[in-house]
């Protein structure tokens, strides 16, 4: 084998191709990918939402969506770069010339790759239940067949993702950053609490303090990734017309996938003590 | 504080006759292409208020085995690190002779670790993603004695095993300088004669090595110089034999006590 035409993006694509192998083979993870895939499933299944077509179902996943799938992210990545630098592989690949920004995009771009599948895939999987269980006439939710399509849909998906992708990128930055695997968990545990109740009820408080301003909330949404999704599911997705600017809120999930990569970067080769 | 070593004489490099391995250990500059493979100049280092090397310079010429020896904690480690370029001293300069192109240091850690579920060959394959030669990843399993371990998934390799495969990695790509930490620990004595047997025909084919070993004997038959590192510092530096003579000892094992006992006592 030769690695005469590997630099830069061909070191990203093998240490991705790795990643993505790893995750293949890692029967926790791909128990907790399938758990997440029935779950999604087994919400619309069980649930009213897929009864009232697609809008109502994306209403339905909302709240699952915005606790699981930061599980799943920090699952699969929390441990990532610490990993290697425990088996002392980080050194190893150092030693191959392989760059910082190749190594965390490789990590990064592998896992994922994996998240993506297993997000979209089991969303799509619950979107497939609609056809299947909504009765021929609308309910009273779904009232436009025009706002209810399967687009719809396919758009909460693609925000799922691009959230998953956000909640990874920090996952990974917790990963580089952490010295040990404590470290580690304790960092995932605290930024998953944050994320999934911490911003919101801080906003809520401040709003309550009267701290922050009616007009700061759009921004207040957009700082954490579940309030940045959940603005854009309500704005692009759904089209409510609520939940705050969609525009800061794709600004900040990928603020949150910049920062915390460049985190990432910066702390990939810190040395364990 | 000096670094003067107990002085021996140093004897040319077995395959290098004509290297002058002192004149290229000055500045960051990368040495000549007949100079030292690895040059490193006033390594110092801390960790905390802990001075794990203070000042230390090694320059190996091309073919030339030299064995680091000393007691636990007194650097060894850090300093291959530091010429595997892993890692940063606070203070001091690595050189390797061929910096063109994506040239390395080939690297064996102390405790060589890999990604568990993949076989050794699929380990191998993924490193040699990264040189630029084409890499024969089973006359690499070969060289190092896992050709019939090539199928087999590195977290049910033994430790020595997983040993021979951190030396097959450090390998790949046919690094011009492999620094080996370690590279004998864990192996049965058949292992470790196999393990030195490997490092000789690497230096035989024009390859600088650098290794650290408690395992004294082997060192003693094979290493072209031997360097004591003992508190940050080089306290003596030459050729096996010279080094045995120079505290009227019987064999390395014994000169490496004396040495050591010595730099103790004189309360360094």
């Amino acid at each position: 084998m030769s690695g005469s035409d590997l630099d830069g993006f061909g070191d990203v694509f093998a240490i991705a191709a790795r990643e993505l192998r790893t995750v293949v083979r890692t029967p926790a993870v791909v128990a907790l990918s399938v758990v997440f895939g029935l779950t999604v499933v087994a919400v619309a299944a069980a649930g009213s939402g897929a009864r009232g077509g697609y809008v109502p179902l994306v209403l339905d996943l909302v709240p699952f969506v915005e606790a699981l799938v930061p599980l799943l992210a920090v699952a699969l990545c929390y441990r990532a770069v610490l990993s290697d630098r425990k088996s002392g592989e980080l050194d190893v690949l150092r030693t191959f010339d392989v760059s910082r920004p190749a190594y965390v995009g490789g990590v990064y771009l592998g896992r994922g790759l994996a998240l993506v599948f297993v997000v979209f895939g089991s969303l799509l999987a619950a979107g497939a239940t609609v056809p299947v269980l909504s009765p021929p006439d609308p309910t009273f939710l779904a009232l436009n067949e025009a706002a209810d399509s399967p687009v719809a849909f396919l758009r909460f998906s693609v925000l799922a993702v691009l959230f998953a992708l956000a909640v990874a990128a920090v996952a990974l930055a917790v990963s580089a950053a952490a010295r040990t695997a404590r470290q580690a968990i304790a960092l995932a545990v605290g930024l998953l609490v944050a994320f999934v109740v911490g911003v919101d009820a801080a906003a809520v408080a401040g709003l309550a303090s009267e701290t922050l301003g009616i007009d700061a909330v759009p921004l207040a949404l957009a700082v954490s990734p579940n309030g940045a999704f959940r603005s854009l599911v309500l704005g692009v997705a759904v089209e409510t017309g609520g939940g705050g600017s969609p525009t800061a809120a794709l600004a900040g999930l990928v603020g949150w996938v910049v920062v915390a990569l460049a985190v990432a970067v910066l702390t990939a080769w810190r040395p364990v003590e | 504080m000096t670094d003067e070593p107990t002085t021996m004489p140093n004897p040319e490099p077995a395959t290098t006759a004509e290297t002058d391995s002192d004149e290229s250990t000055g500045e960051a500059a990368v040495p000549a292409s007949n100079g030292p493979a690895i040059a490193a100049t006033d390594l110092s280092h801390a960790f905390g208020d802990v001075r794990v090397l203070d000042g230390v310079s090694l320059s190996v010429a091309p073919g030339e085995i030299v064995a680091l020896v000393g007691p636990n904690g007194s650097g060894k480690s850090t300093l291959l690190r530091f010429l595997a370029r892993v890692r940063a001293p606070d203070e001091g300069t690595v050189a390797v002779g061929s910096e063109s192109g994506r040239a390395r240091v080939g690297y064996l850690p102390q405790q060589p670790g890999f990604r568990a579920g993949f076989t050794a060959a699929d380990t191998l394959e993924f490193y040699a993603q990264f040189v630029d030669e084409d890499v024969d990843v089973a006359g690499v399993l070969e060289r190092v004695g896992l050709a019939d371990a090539a199928d087999r998934r590195v977290d049910a390799l033994s430790g020595g095993m997983t040993r021979l495969l951190g030396l097959g990695r450090a390998l790949v790509g046919d690094p011009a300088v492999v620094v080996l930490d370690e590279p004998a620990s864990g192996l049965d004595p058949g292992m470790v004669e196999r393990l030195f047997g490997i490092v000789s025909a690497l230096a035989d084919a024009g390859v600088a090595v650098v290794l650290s070993s408690h395992n004294l004997g082997p060192v003693e038959r094979t290493a072209d110089r031997v360097v004591v590192l003992d508190g940050g510092r080089f306290v003596a530096d030459g050729d096996p034999r010279a080094v045995v003579e120079s505290v009227g000892a019987t064999d390395l094992q014994t000169a490496f006590g004396d040495l050591v006992a010595t730099e103790e006592v004189t309360g360094r």
